[in-house]
């Protein structure tokens, strides 16, 4: 089960509201290498975990991104607060304003709704954990493309933040992987799979 | 400790508590950081309660029925996170 703590795990403050801004940093809620993405694939991932240490690393990662989800809502919530039909108007956001008004939904910078294509849940340790080295680089290079893209501080801030966490996150992962190489084989990791067959690693 | 000072504080011991309960996940044996865990752990247990009894419960098994309702959401302005 999961319990909710009432506050974010970053604090975040943005003055200005900036709508145009606020449909680039959406697409870390709901796009092809967002939060939900992230968290969902950890989450599913962990229930083929053979060992106890990769069990708990996709757990807490996983629970982790959940937090992420709600710092990137709260981005786009606060750069859309007290928007008038002009502004709404004039800096694109009518697109979305028309199937959302200001409401928060998962979708891309590009529009599509969120997609569990995007990740995958493979039964097999080394493919998974590759996996998510791959998915926390590419979140970070969306983060980046969002600095570059950001002109205001008080968002550019919370991107950091979570910029660095990719970063962490592919470490941790580096890690889970060289353990679980540990586990197996050593002449061939691929010999067996541990999280389907039986005496595998043993 | 104004509101957003204590949440700041609270914010950055939880933070170091949690990134090193992932560094643990994958180095369970080092005593040195097992160490430091210890000290945040202390640490955000204090600021904690501080933080609770000024802006609000944080979970709802601690606030009672409708206390839960009444302190502003995180990304709401008015509460000590906005």
């Amino acid at each position: 089960m999961f319990v909710y703590e009432k506050k974010l795990q970053y604090p975040i403050k943005i003055a200005n509201p900036n709508p145009k801004l606020a449909q680039i940093i959406i697409t870390q809620f709901g796009g092809p290498d967002g939060e939900l993405g992230a968290s969902m694939r950890y989450l599913s991932q962990r229930f083929a975990m053979p060992w106890g240490e990769l069990k708990g690393l996709l757990t807490d990662i996983g629970t982790e991104e959940l937090s992420h989800i709600e710092m990137v809502c709260t981005i786009v919530y606060q750069l859309t607060r007290n928007l008038s039909i002009d502004e709404i108007k004039k800096q694109g956001f009518d697109k979305y304003f028309v199937d959302h008004t200001t409401g928060l939904y998962p979708i891309a910078a590009s529009g599509d709704p969120w997609s569990a294509a995007t990740f995958q849940s493979k039964g097999d340790v080394i493919c998974d954990l590759t996996e998510d080295l791959a998915a926390e680089q590419k979140a970070r290079v969306t983060y980046d493309n969002i600095l570059r893209l950001s002109d205001d501080p008080d968002v550019s801030d919370a991107i950091k933040f979570l910029r660095a966490r990719e970063v962490v996150h592919f470490q941790r992962f580096g890690e889970g992987l060289e353990f679980a190489t540990e586990q197996l084989n050593s002449k061939n990791f691929y010999a067996c799979n541990p999280s389907f067959d039986k005496n595998c690693g043993k | 400790m104004n509101r957003s000072e204590l949440t700041q504080k609270l914010a950055a011991a939880d933070f170091a508590l949690w990134d090193l309960h992932l560094y643990l996940d994958t180095h369970p044996d080092d005593l040195a950081a097992i160490g430091q865990y210890n000290n945040y752990f202390k640490q955000s247990r204090r600021l904690r309660e501080e933080y609770e009894s000024t802006c609000g419960k944080l979970t709802a098994a601690k606030a009672q029925g409708v206390e839960w309702l009444k302190s502003p959401w995180p990304w709401e302005k008015g509460g000590c996170d906005g």
